[in-house]
């Protein structure tokens, strides 16, 4: 039976609960991605932060952002306050604490399912409770087109 | 789990040709690119070795999915700090006519204090779970060996064993007051360390005792087409291997090291430590990537390694 371990991404790209959302929508812009874990001093994760978690710290909780009017709701000085607060505001302020992890070890089925299930594109993997990578929905589809099945 | 630690990691480029004409309009016959450093090379070699590593580093620009992705393909697990500069690459010419190659190295760019401190607070968390640390390469623009020094001393703050595979100019402002656990001098520049050649045989003897002194655990020096002497408080070794004529030297000493680090973690036993990275060197000389082709040659190869305890 496939594991976690056959379709990881052995990658450690994490921020910090203290990192300043600055350097997440920095990282997030570097690296092409919509989102990453949050880590402890010890590397275990504690949340997720996606580029959605920051747009959404930057309007209103009221103004979705599907609306394409939505600067017109704040004049341009609100705008640029609000940017220079979120700009120092911190990761833990704005992360989502419920995260849902999958171990190194687990069948492939498990990670599968709970993307299906919690319509997620990375979900990161631990060991002992540490990060050891993501599995990302483009990698998953990739390796079971190519071999057809988890068995 | 071991770490290594490249800060101003490159993209190896390969070029193969019969020979070249300076001056003049040149065409290559293939070429090969890759992930390259001092400490990408050790990570990737300890990878091909079985080992379970890390490499964290400065990584930057568009190259960074392809560099990264090489590396995994590997077995190397990433964790670099993203920054706004581009991967620096070095060339190495490789004539096979006069059987002769040149390496032409681009300088890092300057980095901003932000991304050092954010490696700092990586490479912290990243200890956590670290047996043991490689700090492989030169320095980007503007960043002092006491940034080395810094890293050494948070690796020593959590008993991290720690090995330095650095330019001597940057060793030997880093190395006082921290205990490395294998210092390997990467003098191919200088071919030389606190003055004193590293093709004098007493001179060699000099130099080891000397890091020794200051600290370090065990002194790897490489001289010669493949040969080494490795050294502790305790007992001398030296050791050779036959290399091809046409081996490409790329990474073959950071193959070295990591074949010496791999034994030497499971048998705590110098000579066949030696033995088993002249084995690891051999295999990736025997290939044109900057690490072994594997294992199984490693372990084929370092059956022609001649090595002897001197002291």
């Amino acid at each position: 039976m496939k594991k976690v371990s056959d379709f990881i991404t052995r990658d450690l790209t994490s921020v910090t609960e203290d990192t300043p959302l600055k350097e997440v929508a920095e990282v997030l812009s570097l690296r092409g991605l919509a989102g990453i874990p949050v880590v402890n001093k010890e590397n275990m994760v504690t949340g997720w932060i996606s580029e959605k978690d920051l747009i959404t710290s930057i309007f209103p909780e009221k103004v979705k952002i599907e609306n394409p009017d939505v600067i017109g709701f704040m004049n341009l000085s609100q705008v640029v306050k609000k940017l220079t607060q979120v700009g120092h505001a911190m990761v833990k302020d704005y992360m989502s604490k419920t995260v849902y992890l999958v171990k190194e070890d687990a069948p492939a089925s498990d990670v599968a399912e709970l993307m299906l299930q919690k319509d997620l594109r990375r979900v990161p993997v631990v060991r002992d409770k540490r990060l050891v990578g993501v599995v990302d929905r483009a990698s998953l589809s990739r390796i079971l087109l190519e071999e057809g099945t988890f068995e | 789990m071991i770490v290594t630690v490249t800060l101003n990691p490159a993209f190896d480029h390969l070029l193969f040709l019969p020979e070249i004409h300076l001056g003049k309009f040149n065409r290559v016959q293939s070429t090969t690119r890759m992930p390259g450093g001092k400490g990408i090379n050790v990570a990737c070699s300890l990878a091909v070795l079985g080992e379970e590593v890390v490499a964290t580093g400065l990584l930057g620009g568009q190259g960074c999915p392809t560099f990264e992705g090489a590396l995994r393909k590997i077995g190397v697990t990433t964790s670099f700090i993203y920054v706004n500069q581009e991967i620096r690459t070095d060339f190495f010419i490789i004539e096979e006519k006069h059987n002769r190659q040149t390496l032409v190295v681009e300088e890092g760019s300057s980095i901003e204090l932000r991304y050092l401190n954010s490696l700092k607070e990586n490479f912290d968390r990243l200890l956590s779970s670290a047996t043991l640390v490689e700090i492989g390469g030169s320095l980007p623009k503007g960043v002092s060996p006491n940034f080395i020094k810094e890293l050494v001393q948070a690796a020593n703050r959590k008993k991290v064993k720690i090995v330095l595979n650095l330019p001597e100019n940057i060793l030997e402002e880093c190395i006082y007051g921290t205990n490395p656990f294998i210092i390997a001098p990467d003098l191919r520049e200088s071919k030389s360390m606190f003055g004193l050649d590293i093709y004098s045989p007493d001179a060699r003897m000099k130099i080891s005792k000397k890091l020794l002194e200051i600290g370090a655990g065990i002194i790897m020096l490489k001289y010669g087409n493949l040969n080494y002497v490795v050294a502790t408080r305790d007992e001398i070794w030296d050791g050779e291997i036959e290399l091809e004529e046409k081996s490409v030297m790329i990474g073959v000493r950071d193959a070295v090291l990591a074949g010496f680090i791999h034994k030497y973690l499971g048998k705590e036993n110098l000579g066949e430590a030696l033995k088993y990275g002249l084995g690891a060197g051999r295999s990736a000389a025997n290939s044109k990537m900057n690490f072994p082709n594997s294992k199984k040659e490693t372990e084929e190869f370092l059956m022609m390694a001649k090595v002897k305890k001197v002291g």
